[in-house]
């Protein structure tokens, strides 16, 4: 039946067939839960009784005004730091294992395995690694000699805790940054360099002047990640220290969670969501913008 | 040269890499149970297998025509599906031949039963935990005051709601010292402490002893919960101290009950009676050092008795005693309901009253874990709880909970447990407190409009 219709008809059919069940699909899974989130951030819904009654802004202004909700957010500054660092590192090992190096296949496979392993095994792991009386990397300061830095509370410093936690986070990415490198870096074709290096350009320049520009898109892309990334750190604090000492190590996710399942509190933690959702734009525009003013 | 270099310096990283993933080996098979975090604490808390089930004795079939059809319970015990429950759904099924009874397990429960409640439709018979306000337990569940049952019970009026009864508490546990008898004997405390200073002295030998006296599982937030509901309760003589907090705008204070329960803790940790470092604690570790007596005491509920013993502690070694919360020598406890059974008053009522019924009365389930019955004539069969009554302690029973406290607290983010935590760690605990108060009463008088 379907044969005999015109050409045009079976193609309008096939076309919209085609999108429309993805679209649909998206439409329920995706824009349907997004918007209900924000119908649910004017509300006072406690999480269980059938009345949401409408209170407008209220949530909004409780985000904003309330400094222990957006204070946390300086939290997420050891993350931002330590991801810079790691995408620094990710180019570096990109470029050494881009060359003709023995056995380069196995160094990539090392380094990407941590970012297979899944985030709440990592958590645990690194629990007992950074344990302050049994764990492993305070025995193995204690064997090198370093007595008093071996009694180091990696985890219940207030200072430092959140770069040991982004410490970890550095060891799971920096593999998966540096696997997204490593393909742009193939994709720079190698007669520029011989060209480079017959005009007598050193390492370093080649790396400026070539490397650099070639892979500026795929750079941007992974800061991307790792904005969103820093922003939106949940489960090593959560599993490693609970928030502690003291909610020294509190994320802004974790937030929204003890809001809404300790304190029922639904409707703020929807609008905390949402703030957190026009954050990451905002960040992300500005930081394209940065990017982007040296390219043009 | 160059490459030489760059090779060096990438298999040095490999071999930390690599040393790492080893560790992740070793890490496995010790975080038996819990794999994720807060599911972890709320499922270990109340998990208390061990002891044998104890058969109720089987009566005869009194089949009641009203009872009949599919009954589900759903459960926190995951660990007891296709183990006790098999052998339950057996033993009552013969008992109500017309009954067919499932159970459905789930971690997190207080969280996936709201969505379920919130849903519209959930299973017959249900654990009330925390986070339903009572005056919501009418529209989802049945009253439960005609189960007849064949003795007084403990907690009728904690989900009394207009004079019905819509919980029956599944049993009770109280809190107090649960110790390593031989790590006493090591560190030459013959006696158990009858207070506060005997307590601090008896710490004291077990740290000369280089055992760490006190567990605290600081960093877990959850076990310092014993210092926010039960220590005031031992102090005060009164179970309504959090009830109270609604009538103040000052509820943590230093002479009150609360600051001298965190003032207890706060001089355990300055004087090293705690952990070597209170933010680096593990609770699952924590077991096999009690067991072993590396750790002298917990301050936790008789639940954990059963815990420690399965991590490798003789049942004869491991004690319980009432904590000395003052100097008066007056031995004093709490006495806290575990879970709540619920029916849903849209279920199957009849046959769902009924398991109720047979759960309290004939399941066994209270000894298996390890609980006080809740039947007030039935004594525990946890050998433990037995030692810690011959120390005739007064037990303080557990009043309703008003609805406002929790109320005020949620609106103001109080958080108890990183209270504590924060007036144990910081310089000056009275600046703790006062910040805590100032958000108490900015909620209080939000929520008075």
């Amino acid at each position: 039946m379907f044969n005999r219709l015109p050409f045009h008809t079976q193609r309008k059919i096939i076309i919209v067939g085609f999108v429309a069940i993805p679209l649909l699909l998206l439409l329920t899974f995706a824009y349907y839960p997004a918007l209900e989130l924000i119908r649910l951030s004017f509300t006072d819904w406690d999480g269980m009784s059938p009345d949401k009654s409408w209170i407008g802004w209220d949530n909004y202004k409780e985000v904003f005004s309330n400094p222990e909700i957006f204070g946390v957010f300086k939290h997420n500054f050891a993350y931002f730091v330590v991801g810079i660092i790691q995408n620094i590192l990710a180019i570096y090992f990109a470029i050494i294992l881009n060359s003709k190096l023995r056995g380069k296949n196995f160094f990539r496979l090392l380094l990407f395995l941590p970012y297979i392993l899944n985030g709440v095994a990592v958590a645990y792991l690194f629990g007992y690694v950074f344990d302050t009386t049994n764990g492993s990397l305070n025995t193995f300061l204690g064997t090198l000699g370093f007595d008093s830095l071996s009694q180091t509370s990696w985890l219940g410093s207030e200072g430092f805790v959140n770069y040991t936690l982004a410490s970890i986070g550095l060891w799971r990415f920096m593999g998966f940054n540096m696997v997204i490198y490593l393909a742009a870096l193939q994709s720079i074709p190698s007669d520029l360099y011989e060209a480079a290096s017959i005009d007598g350009a050193n390492g370093w320049q080649q790396f400026v002047y070539i490397t650099l520009p070639n892979i500026y898109k795929i750079i941007e892309l992974n800061l991307f990640l790792t904005v969103t990334g820093a922003l939106e750190v949940f489960d090593l604090p959560f599993v490693l220290t609970n928030g502690g000492p003291a909610g020294a190590s509190e994320t802004f996710v974790m937030k929204i969670i003890s809001t809404a399942f300790q304190f029922n509190n639904y409707g703020l933690a929807s609008a905390m969501s949402v703030v957190l959702l026009l954050f990451v734009v905002v960040v992300l525009s500005i930081q394209r913008f940065l990017l982007n003013r040296g390219g043009n | 040269m160059k490459k030489w270099f760059s090779l060096a310096i990438v298999s040095a990283v490999m071999l930390t890499t690599l040393s790492a993933c080893g560790s992740n080996n070793n890490a496995e098979p010790t975080n038996n149970g819990g794999n994720a975090g807060t599911t972890n604490n709320t499922e270990t808390k109340s998990n208390n297998a061990g002891a044998t089930n104890t058969n109720a004795p089987a009566e005869e079939a009194t089949g009641d025509s009203a009872i009949s059809g599919k009954v589900v319970f759903l459960t926190n015990r995951t660990d007891m599906i296709d183990k006790q429950y098999t052998d339950y759904e057996k033993r009552f099924e013969e008992k109500y031949p017309g009954v067919d009874l499932q159970f459905e397990a789930i971690t997190d429960y207080e969280k996936n039963l709201k969505i379920r409640i919130a849903s519209g439709s959930f299973p017959d018979v249900v654990l009330l935990a925390g986070g339903i306000p009572n005056a919501e337990l009418p529209k989802y569940f049945a009253p439960l005051d005609d189960i007849q049952f064949s003795d007084e019970l403990y907690y009728q009026d904690l989900k009394k709601v207009d004079g019905k009864m819509y919980g029956i508490s599944s049993g009770n546990s109280t809190v107090g010292i649960v110790y390593n008898k031989e790590a006493f004997a090591k560190a030459g405390v013959t006696e158990v402490p009858k207070t506060l200073d005997e307590f601090y002295a008896a710490a004291e030998k077990l740290k000369a002893a280089g055992i760490v006296p006190l567990a605290s599982n600081f960093k877990d937030k959850w076990p310092l919960g014993a210092w926010i509901y039960d220590v005031p309760t031992m102090i005060s003589k009164t179970a309504d101290h959090q009830d109270k907090r609604a009538e103040t705008d000052t509820p943590y204070t230093m002479d009150n009950v609360y600051g001298q329960s965190f003032s207890i803790l706060r001089t355990l940790y300055e004087k090293g009676y705690l952990e070597n470092d209170v933010n680096s604690t593990n609770w699952e570790q924590s077991k096999k050092d009690i067991a072993q007596g590396k750790f002298g005491m917990y301050l936790l509920g008789n639940w954990v008795v059963n815990q420690v013993i399965e991590n490798g502690a003789a049942s004869e070694n491991v004690g319980f005693f009432p904590f000395p919360s003052d100097n008066s020598g007056e031995a004093k406890a709490p006495l806290n309901p575990d879970f709540f059974y619920g029916v849903n008053k849209d279920g199957n009522v009849a046959a769902a009253k009924a398991f109720v019924q047979w759960l309290i009365e004939e399941s066994g389930y209270d000894d298996f874990a390890g609980f006080i019955p809740t039947l007030k004539n039935k004594k525990p069969k946890l050998a433990q709880l037995e030692e810690f009554n011959t120390y005739n302690p007064t037990y303080v029973e557990a009043v309703p909970p008003l609805s406002l406290p929790t109320e005020i607290q949620n609106k103001a983010q109080i958080e108890q447990e990183a209270l504590v935590q924060e007036f144990v760690l910081s310089k000056d605990p009275q600046k703790v407190l006062d910040k805590y108060n100032e958000k108490w009463a900015k909620a209080k008088s939000a929520l008075a409009k």
